[in-house]
């Protein structure tokens, strides 16, 4: 009894060291893209700043009623980026934003992943006519102008930040797809995938133990680079007025602030302080999913520095 | 040009691309507002034409004036067409349209119109009395053609044309709007051919005949309405060679265009594009009081006339209390100034005040004032208690929880919306602020609680006031009907069926006003504000131009083709440099001073990185 539970630990044990090392070797890695070090710095300040929104200023930033300024207000001492039409803090507002901008970003990127690996690993391990027909689906989806059908999905459902997150959601996983069934039908081909089916592994265990930590890299990659895309729709989507209207996020401020007249009466701080900070966050996740891609990916080769 | 849409530009492949201009296309806006990419006013063209052109946002719904209801429909039909008599630009009393005299029987049943013999359809032919008999016989048979104008001719016994220039009008019961006939008269020659009224939509064959200041000469949807002016017109032709209605589904661009010179004149402007064209040189804003309510309808609970009800209006709304509560827990000070920053007055009765003949006002006690403790009182009452949550909730278990309809396009909904919720989250009232594109699908089915809703009011106040009654209704829950809010009140009824028959009028007057009181009793129409019009021309395109009234009135929309038929183009300068020049110029020198650096930046990293690799 006690010999096979001291052979477990000594087993799990040997792959938390491995994890260590693979984990230490991977920061090594990452260590020498600048690029990718400066975008984890601006992602890391932001989600810090997006966290401690309600201490910096407060949930009632977005109240109309008690909007300390006067309307559309320029930059002062006491509002750093002037006021929006109500008379609310606009940084206060853009604050808060990323909360809403960095939450969809993230949720609508992990649901396009998840669908995008699924369908991938699916496809890749049964193969066949099965692999045909879903194919031919992500085909479709692929060749949808994404844009197009994230707004009839935003159209035809309730206006909230679950059904922007849905929309992207649905909408952006076939390339992921794509690229896991690839991945998966490379892995399936070496030897130890066979040694495995002859030792008796079903389904199931190929797929979840052998074929998702092999793609697992390339999912990490693909989840980070689909983060900015994420949040470049959803501030699409916003700023065509699709967005939940009760919360406040960076497009649906370009929003607020194109139904103000700001574009066309020159209130320069309201416009470019929300299409700055969308730029930023997803160049630093972009910036951050390459270095991972380069990194994980030994296809890509050395890179410069 | 047209930047609501760009997404629909959008190719599929390059999608980063395309997500990455939509953050670029917000600060690309801001400096084409300011750069004047084409500083010399653009409406000098070669051929010495003088186009008016015109910005406009909302769609044309039909050009057949059986079938149009909105206002920019209306507006053109004033232009094309000639309705029997006219509103004076100066205090809108009746004047001579395609009629030039109209007298009552002394029964007051009998109504006879000369008809002008000066007036011809563009098409050469006369424009007689026979045109307008068919006109109104058309509407009285044909129930596609009363869709828009039926309740004019409802109560309309027999129309005849004895002779080219007299046309009769039998009624059933004296009608007190005869002087206010607000219908464009066809010709009858072009328009029997016409086969389902109910469907043509007078948008197939251009130029279309008419007899009005303008001919409408092509109309392309959601493009453009083209005009040319009627030189037979019998009051004198207008000034300017050709007049563009030019759609700017976006208010930003449209003043952009403004400022560019590329359009005239713009209307419906934010209380921040006003101040900053105000300051602009060769622009004139133009801020006067409106002849729109904007209210705040309640679903009476939707009913057909065949009795059926539809809709699934909030059954609390059905109690009297609770649209008091929630018209006293709106407050409609900070909605003039917050909102609209002043463009509006606080609203009153249900017409505005610009028609003092006919404005009403509460007295005090029965003034619903801004009052969330008595809004609280008024729910406790009604049995509408907050729980433990802090919502309110009724005896059936069911809480207080609106929705309300919002125009998407319609900022100032939304942002009425955002002060509703705190106002009433307060006392415990949930509210959803369901704003669309299109809300005439759940508003005819009477899917609402609560709607943002406003009209333009006539001079006339009968066509407002019969939208209210219970012969608007729908004859079935299938049918549309020309009712606004499901309105079926028996005393207002009967308040409404006296003033139509009502020729003396100091005592229709007052009767209008005790219909205003008995809907402000009833809670369902909730005045909130008259929203001004806030509109801007360019005074280097447009020397002179009529405002109606004529002294501190609007020009788009009016009860009358006074504005566009008087305008005068200005004579050509191109001296204009525009003031913005200097802030563009700077705005592209920074530009362009950052777009080479990040070039340079870019290409030595890359001849860095690729310097192991070259030779």
């Amino acid at each position: 009894m006690t010999v096979p539970s001291t052979a477990a630990q000594t087993a799990s044990s040997l792959a938390w060291a491995r994890r260590r090392g693979s984990v230490a070797r991977f920061w090594r890695a990452y260590r020498t893209h600048r690029a990718g070090l400066f975008g984890l710095g601006a992602l890391a300040v932001i989600a810090l700043v997006a966290l401690a929104a309600p201490l910096l200023v407060g949930s009632d930033v977005q109240s109309v009623t008690n909007a300390p300024g006067a309307a559309l207000e320029s930059p002062s001492g006491a509002f750093p980026l002037g006021t929006d039409q109500f008379g609310r803090s606009l940084l206060g507002l853009l604050i808060w934003g990323a909360r809403i901008s960095l939450t969809v970003g993230l949720m609508a990127a992990a649901l396009s992943v998840a669908i995008g690996t699924l369908v991938g690993i699916l496809a890749g391990h049964f193969g066949g006519w099965f692999s045909t027909v879903t194919m031919r689906i992500t085909d479709w989806f692929l060749v949808m102008p994404t844009l197009v059908l994230a707004i009839v999905l935003a159209t035809v459902m309730s206006r909230s930040v679950w059904t922007v997150i849905l929309a992207i959601g649905v909408t952006s996983w076939p390339t992921t797809a794509r690229l896991v069934r690839a991945q998966t039908l490379a892995v399936e081909s070496r030897p130890y995938i066979e040694r495995a089916t002859a030792l008796g592994g079903g389904h199931g265990h190929i797929m979840s133990r052998h074929v998702l930590p092999n793609v697992m890299p390339l999912v990490l990659a693909q989840t980070t680079l689909g983060i900015s895309n994420a949040i470049l729709t959803e501030a699409t989507l916003a700023f065509l007025g699709l967005g939940d209207p009760d919360v406040v996020s960076w497009g649906g401020m370009l929003q607020d602030a194109r139904e103000a007249g700001a574009v066309s009466s020159g209130h320069w701080w309201y416009l470019a302080p929300p299409g700055i900070a969308i730029a930023a966050v997803a160049l630093a996740f972009t910036l951050c999913g390459r270095a991972v891609e380069s990194v994980l990916n030994p296809k890509l080769g050395v890179s410069t520095r | 040009m047209d930047t609501t849409t760009v997404p629909r530009t959008a190719r599929p492949s390059p999608r980063a691309l395309t997500l990455l201009a939509v953050g670029a296309t917000a600060l690309a806006l801001t400096a084409a507002a300011a750069t004047p990419l084409n500083p010399a006013p653009r409406q000098a063209r070669a051929d010495g034409q003088r186009t008016l052109t015109v910005a406009v946002s909302q769609s044309v719904d039909s050009l057949s004036p059986f079938l149009a209801q909105r206002l920019v429909s209306t507006t053109v039909h004033r232009l094309i067409y000639e309705n029997l008599t006219n509103y004076d630009a100066k205090d809108n009393h009746a004047i001579p349209g395609l009629a030039t005299k109209w007298e009552p029987s002394p029964d007051k049943l009998t109504w006879t119109y000369t008809i002008r013999e000066n007036s011809t359809w563009s098409d050469g032919k006369q424009a007689t009395a026979e045109d307008a008999a068919w006109t109104f016989n058309t509407m009285m048979t044909d129930e596609g053609a009363a869709t828009a104008n039926g309740s004019f001719v409802a109560n309309f016994k027999k129309v005849t044309a004895p002779s080219p220039t007299k046309l009769v009008i039998e009624l059933k019961k004296p009608q007190a709007t005869m002087a206010a006939l607000d219908v464009p008269i066809l010709p009858r020659h072009e328009w029997e051919k016409v086969g389902d009224y109910a469907r043509f939509n007078n948008d197939k064959k251009f130029p279309i005949v008419g007899n009005g200041p303008f001919i409408l000469t092509d109309y392309k949807v959601d493009q453009y309405v083209k005009f040319k002016p009627n030189q037979k017109f019998w009051r004198g032709a207008p000034k300017f060679d050709e007049l563009v209605l030019k759609y700017y589904k976006d208010g930003d661009a449209a003043v952009a265009a403004l400022q560019k010179g590329e359009v005239s004149f713009a209307s419906n402007l934010t209380p921040a594009q006003a101040a900053s064209l105000a300051k602009a040189k060769n622009i004139k804003v133009n801020d006067a009081p409106g002849r729109r309510f904007y209210a705040l309808a309640t679903n009476p609970g939707a009913r057909s006339k065949d009795g059926k009800k539809f809709g699934d209006g909030h059954p609390a709304l059905l109690n009297p209390k609770v649209r008091q509560a929630l018209f006293a827990a709106t407050d409609r000070k900070t909605i003039i100034d917050k909102v609209f920053q002043g463009h509006a007055v606080e609203g009153q009765g249900y017409i505005p005040p610009r028609f003092s003949a006919y404005h009403w006002k509460p007295d005090a006690d029965q003034r619903i004032a801004y009052d969330p403790a008595r809004a609280a009182a008024l729910l406790d009452e009604a049995g509408y208690k907050k729980n433990k949550a802090g919502k309110r909730v009724g005896k059936d278990g069911r809480p207080l929880d609106f929705r309300i309809l919002c125009h998407a396009t319609d900022p100032n909904d939304k942002a009425i919306g955002k002060y509703m919720q705190e106002w009433w989250g307060e006392l415990g009232i949930g509210l959803k602020v369901d704003c669309l594109d299109n809300v005439s699908d759940p508003w005819l089915a009477g899917e609402y609680d609560l709607a943002f809703d406003g009209w333009s009011v006539n001079p006339d106040p009968d066509f407002v006031l019969s939208i209210h009654t219970c012969a608007a209704l729908p004859s079935t829950p299938k049918d549309t009907g020309a009712t606004d809010n499901f309105i079926c009140d028996k005393k207002f009824d009967e308040l409404y069926a006296q003033q139509t028959a009502e020729y003396d009028q100091a005592k229709r007057a007052d009767l209008v006003k005790q219909m205003q009181s008995r809907l402000y009793d009833t809670g369902y129409m909730n005045v909130m504000a008259y929203p001004n019009a806030v509109e801007a021309y360019r005074t280097d395109q447009i020397r002179a131009i009529t405002t109606m009234p004529e002294s501190g009135g609007n020009l788009w929309g009016q009860d009358g083709y006074w504005s566009w038929w008087s305008a005068v183009p200005a004579e050509v300068d191109d001296t204009s440099g525009g003031s913005g020049s200097s802030t563009g110029l700077v705005i592209g020198i920074v530009t362009t001073v950052v777009l080479a650096a990040g070039l340079v930046v870019f290409v030595a990293t890359r001849r860095r990185s690729t310097a192991e690799d070259r030779e």
